[in-house]
């Protein structure tokens, strides 16, 4: 054995935050994850992107592009929510279960760093996996959107009616449904939604008696959460005052998030795009649900009797 | 308080620990009133059967669970500061690891978390296989690794980062013969380079040869400790144990004994046993020569 000198004198380099600590955490989640072949769903992705872009030949090229980021953005936020929910509600139980939490937590390591490091993963985990299909749909839609176009050029060439206006009308008419910056931010969208959800669920499953009751928990508040603004326009609107509806609205949306909010997806497709103040009050509010229920979960946590 | 050599390694004093019932159930007392000290090197073993109490307050010296009364100590630290653990290694019972790592991976893993790096960390994990005897199944995933390859690399990651305390639950459970000697010489190897170990096990024989001072819990108290050697001496016993003696010379010790006058009694004369786990490892042994 070596020497006990050659080592680091025991309590004389303790930091209170360590991101290296936190960055370990974070690594060894994504690893976990990406070891339990998680990502195989990637495949599914571009299995499914590559067949939407070229199944439906007969239609209109700008149905045939609709239908393609329709069906792409479908499984974009699938991939996304599902992950969020299922391995956030994994990863503390099972950790609690296989009695990894008591090797972790005997090391000089706070409990908020591990709650962190977790989180941390899962949205690495999805932030990669977001990157890797939004460029996958971004190369389909542009080869798909360079071959509609030459179709239906070829196609008024055909007709005799191949005029400068015509073609130009043809590009722009196709242009707008295909690649654009906007389906960034649409990905972007996704994204926040599901670091929300991430930190729903965690919140959860440090109380929670089971992995399923989490799951089953965060996915009915998920639901709720995106029809948060119907509930309030049919319950609160015009049955009680304007300050009351702003309380009891505020109310609702710390219980449950309002992932009404990220929903610019079908927007962004029908060619509306995302503005600017639209993307910083997304990142915002974001950011406001993450650290409030972090913070929570870190109160549940560090009184959670091991 | 500062930390000096006089300094106790583990301090418990008049700790109890209270589980509430769920559920209309009624509370669980798990540890009352429990006080004891563990000197710094010493090798200090706490016994009893199970349910007494022992894993209960290594989890609250650990941290894992606060206490409702008392508090305890690591090297005069309040043991609910996460800095205390800097000085700690734990290995918990039937430990599991993360399956997808391999062994040199998971020992990367702990040594990070401790504040560990670059090469530093590379020689020390590489130090910590030899010394378990893991060195070939480093590359391995630990969800393919038997229980006592469990409990090895469980005490490779609780040495990761050369801590003064090592807190051992049940380390040899589930381990065969061979394995729970090969823990059991480890831990008298920790002990001769100064580290102190706290150690609960129910099998007391393995206790026996390694422990300087023993703690007996039951229904969550202490109910004997002591230095090992004086709790298990028998004040009024003498034993001689001769090696090639004749049957004249043993003819005449139990002639002496008879005609010695007072209370003085032979109790008895004959061949020692061996214990079944010697035998066993000397079979096995054997059998490896062998082949």
């Amino acid at each position: 054995m070596t020497n006990r000198s050659q080592f680091p004198v025991p309590g004389s380099q303790f930091r209170a935050f360590s991101p290296a600590r936190v960055w370990t955490l974070a690594t060894a989640t994504v690893t976990q994850l990406v070891r339990m072949k998680i990502l195989v769903f990637l495949l599914v992705f571009s299995a499914i992107v590559v067949a939407a872009g070229f199944a439906f030949p007969v239609m209109n090229p700008e149905q045939q592009l609709k239908i393609l980021k329709d069906v792409s953005f479908g499984a974009l936020q699938m991939f996304a929510i599902v992950i969020a929910i299922v391995s956030t509600a994994l990863l503390l139980p099972r950790d609690l279960e296989d009695r990894t939490l008591y090797t972790i937590l005997s090391k000089p390591v706070p409990r908020f760093e591990y709650l962190i490091g977790k989180l941390l993963g899962v949205l690495l985990l999805i932030g990669g996996g977001l990157i890797v299909m939004d460029a996958v749909l971004s190369a389909v839609l542009w080869l798909r959107q360079n071959m509609v176009l030459a179709e239906a050029i070829h196609a008024l060439e055909h007709e005799n009616s191949a005029t400068p206006e015509n073609i130009a009308a043809q590009t722009a008419a196709v242009a707008k449904q295909g690649l654009t910056w906007g389906l960034h931010a649409a990905t972007l969208a996704i994204f926040l939604k599901s670091a929300v959800v991430a930190t729903l669920a965690l919140m959860i499953s440090c109380f929670a008696s089971s992995t399923l009751f989490t799951i089953v928990i965060t996915l009915c508040l998920t639901i709720f959460g995106h029809g948060q603004q119907m509930f309030r326009d049919y319950f609160f609107h015009g049955s009680m005052s304007a300050f009351g509806e702003k309380i009891a609205s505020s109310l609702l949306a710390i219980i449950c998030p309002d992932l009404g909010l990220f929903d610019i997806v079908e927007n962004i497709i029908n060619g509306i795009p995302a503005t600017m103040p639209d993307l910083l009050n997304m990142t915002g509010m974001c950011l406001v649900y993450v650290v409030g229920y972090m913070v929570v979960a870190h109160l549940l946590f560090v009184e959670k009797e091991l | 308080m500062p930390a000096t050599e006089a300094t106790p390694a583990v301090t418990v004093e008049n700790l109890t620990k209270v589980f509430k019932g769920q559920f209309g159930r009624k509370a669980f007392v798990a540890v009352r009133e429990l006080s004891f000290t563990v000197q710094p090197g010493e090798v200090y073993g706490l016994i009893g059967p199970n349910g007494s109490g022992k894993s209960t307050t290594m989890k609250v010296i650990l941290g894992l669970l606060a206490p409702n009364q008392g508090h305890t100590q690591i090297f005069g630290r309040d043991s609910s500061t996460v800095e205390s653990r800097q000085d700690v290694g734990f290995l918990p019972e039937n430990p599991y690891f993360y399956k997808h790592l391999t062994g040199l991976e998971t020992l990367l893993f702990y040594g990070r978390l401790c504040g560990l790096g670059g090469a530093q960390l590379r020689d020390r994990a590489q130090e910590m296989l030899n010394l378990t005897g893991l060195e070939n199944a480093a590359g391995r995933r630990v969800g393919g690794y038997s229980k006592g390859m469990l409990q090895r690399i469980g005490l490779a990651q609780a040495l990761i980062h050369e801590p003064r305390l090592l807190v051992l639950d049940e380390p040899t459970a589930g381990v065969d013969p061979a394995g729970s000697r090969k823990i059991r010489d480890l831990i008298m190897a920790f002990k001769d380079r100064g580290i102190t170990v706290l150690v609960t096990s129910h099998l007391l024989e393995q206790l026996q040869e390694v422990c300087d001072r023993i703690g007996i819990m039951a229904h969550g108290k202490m109910v004997s400790e002591g230095r090992l050697d004086e709790l298990i001496a028998v004040e009024n016993q003498t034993e001689i144990v001769l090696e090639d003696a004749s049957p004249e010379l043993l003819a005449r010790i139990r002639e002496m004994v008879d005609t010695e006058s007072g209370k003085t009694k032979l109790l008895q004369m004959g061949n020692p046993r061996t214990t079944l786990e010697r035998l066993f490892l000397k079979a096995t042994e054997d059998s490896s020569d062998v082949s």
